[in-house]
């Protein structure tokens, strides 16, 4: 008997602090977004509630930027994801047939940006893509008597994707590294042997032996570009003319810009929804049991 | 033979992709320690000067400003964070490790639930939050919404720390009648030592690189030094050496951080050795 309210107490004991700290900034604000979303809060914070206003507004096409904004968001996650995955896979897999120093040299080089804190990364692809002659490679391409392209008015949305998508690709990387590392070098050998090449070792033998690491970064990613806005907004702000603007990005600018906060909220409300049936279906696809370790005994 | 010419192909292959990489991050460092660039990444000449900023003022709005205030407020946000971090992760890494309840599975998926619903899309609420708590505007309070963020990751960290000590010290520490915070507080936290300081580190990394929450939740008279360096590539005169020579100064304490604790942050099971990182 005593032993059993020890042990309610100390576990409540332990775990309080994180499960306050956690309701407070993730539960709360959860609730509290979808309560801003349906007023009308400005920026003198004065509100009342407007029931589904902010929502006809973005349903029923009365802002006019919706459908581009859909659209940029759909190009975003579907080329950011495929090159954050595929391009991952396809460093490790080459840097595995290397040698060891020369693959730690190509990791570092490409790991370098998770140590990088994000204003600096956006600085550097802001400043490298610069349009005038004082951009990095405007004026490496001067030395070579091209004049000075104007990167972001001509591709603005393919340097975000590639800014996040590399950023993706170190973690991606990192992972699909030390899975590899992990497979039993007899596989790979047997098949050389035989006489598979590169492409059919990595094809066959490889890449379903990574079938779990691919997946969880996959959707890992996934959630991470539908929601992340903040290298885009440090790169481009979102424009020229909304030309990068993607839908977190859109809300956040609705809120902090615009000081429609309760527009904000109701287009970030959208993203909740969406994260959370995503939610789900990784969750019943993948098995929670399976992330879950169990202590070994019971004390 | 044709093994050698593989090789040399992977060799070009990876070049090519990490060639525009090596020329952004020369010339970052050659634009910080040089007057003029010739050709984007050769340095004309060695100089100092774009570091000024150390030992002068930095033009901030309409006003000046000097950068050791910022580095201050920057150390305070991110220790208060890193600390905030390192108390509940240690307590509840402890719980989650040691002892079995219900709810435990919810617990330790966190990380993918957390990671759906990300601080990035609850800004708005968290900024009202923070406004009707009064905490908004104010450095301790934004240092807490920051270190909720590392939560998850922190805690399954810091459990592979809990998971290493065997089971006897603590049943034998038990027989001799500790209480359970006892045995955390007097057996455990000596013994994962590098556990504490790997989320230490981790937290205040984060926190010390955050732009999003700083540039929203603290006002533009507070600066850190990640919106200085935004606030000043959103001028109208652009000096790039001089944000080159900031950021430099900006990612240093960090690396050092970093290099020097490596050891204790090598060993920690980063992913938690489980599928979802």
């Amino acid at each position: 008997m005593r032993k059993n309210s020890l042990k309610f107490h100390s576990h409540w004991f332990f775990l309080s602090p994180s499960v306050l700290l956690v309701s407070f900034f993730y539960f709360i604000p959860v609730v509290l977004v979808f309560t801003i979303a349906f007023t009308n809060m400005d920026q003198v914070f004065s509100w009342r509630f407007v029931g589904l206003v902010n929502f006809l507004r973005l349903f029923t096409l009365k802002d006019p930027l919706i459908p581009r904004i859909i659209k940029n968001t759909v190009i975003y996650i579907f080329s950011a994801l495929p090159l954050t995955i595929i391009g991952a896979l396809f460093i490790s897999l080459l840097t595995m047939r290397i040698n060891r120093t020369a693959s730690l040299i190509f990791k570092a080089i490409f790991f370098f940006p998770r140590l990088m804190p994000p204003v600096v990364w956006g600085f550097l692809w802001m400043w490298s893509f610069e349009g005038t002659r004082y951009g990095v490679f405007n004026s490496i391409l001067e030395g070579f008597g091209v004049s000075p392209i104007h990167w972001f008015i001509e591709s603005p949305m393919l340097i975000v994707i590639c800014a996040n998508g590399f950023l993706g690709i170190s973690l991606a990387m990192l992972i699909f590294t030390s899975a590899i590392a992990s497979i039993p070098k007899d596989y790979t050998w047997a098949a050389e042997i035989d006489g598979a090449s590169f492409w059919q070792t990595s094809r066959f033998i490889i890449i379903p032996l990574l079938k779990w690491p691919i997946m969880t970064m996959t959707a890992w990613h996934l959630m991470s570009f539908i929601n992340s806005y903040v290298y885009i907004f440090l790169i481009t702000g979102g424009g020229p003319y909304h030309a990068t603007e993607v839908w977190a990005l859109y809300g956040y600018n609705s809120a902090f810009k615009n000081y429609q906060y309760g527009y904000g909220s109701s287009i970030m409300v959208v993203l909740v929804i969406i994260n959370l049936i995503l939610l789900v279906v990784l969750l019943k696809a993948f098995g929670m049991r399976r992330m879950i370790e169990r202590s070994r005994i019971e004390v | 033979m044709k093994k050698i010419f593989d090789k040399w192909i992977i060799y070009i292959i990876l070049s090519l992709i990490a060639i525009p990489f090596l020329i952004m991050y020369i010339a970052f460092f050659a634009q910080a320690f040089s007057k003029g660039m010739s050709l984007g990444i050769i340095p004309q000449k060695l100089s100092f000067s774009n570091f000024s900023f150390l030992w002068s003022t930095i033009p901030w709005g309409l006003e000046k400003t000097r950068i050791w205030g910022i580095f201050l407020n920057t150390f305070l946000f991110a220790s208060i964070s890193g600390l905030a971090v390192t108390v509940v992760c240690t307590l509840t890494g402890y719980a989650l490790s040691r002892i079995e309840f219900r709810g435990k599975a919810f617990f330790l998926s966190m990380q993918l639930i957390l990671h759906a619903i990300s601080g990035q899309i609850l800004l708005i609420a968290i900024f009202f939050l923070l406004l009707y708590t009064k905490l908004l505007y104010k450095i301790p309070g934004v240092a807490l919404a920051r270190a909720s963020l590392e939560i998850p990751l922190g805690v399954w960290m810091i459990k592979g720390f809990f998971d290493a000590v065997p089971w006897d010290i603590e049943r034998s520490a038990m027989v001799d009648g500790c209480t359970r915070f006892q045995i955390w507080y007097k057996i455990f936290l000596p013994l994962i030592k590098p556990g504490i300081g790997a989320v230490f580190i981790w937290g205040f990394l984060f926190a010390w690189h955050d732009f999003i929450y700083v540039y929203t939740l603290l006002p533009g008279t507070v600066p850190l030094l990640s919106t200085l360096v935004q606030g000043l590539l959103a001028t109208e005169v652009v000096d790039y050496g001089v944000i080159a020579a900031i950021s430099l100064f900006y990612m240093l304490p960090p690396l050092f951080l970093f290099v020097f604790l490596q050891k204790a942050l090598m060993k920690a099971p980063i992913m938690g050795g489980k599928g979802i990182a």
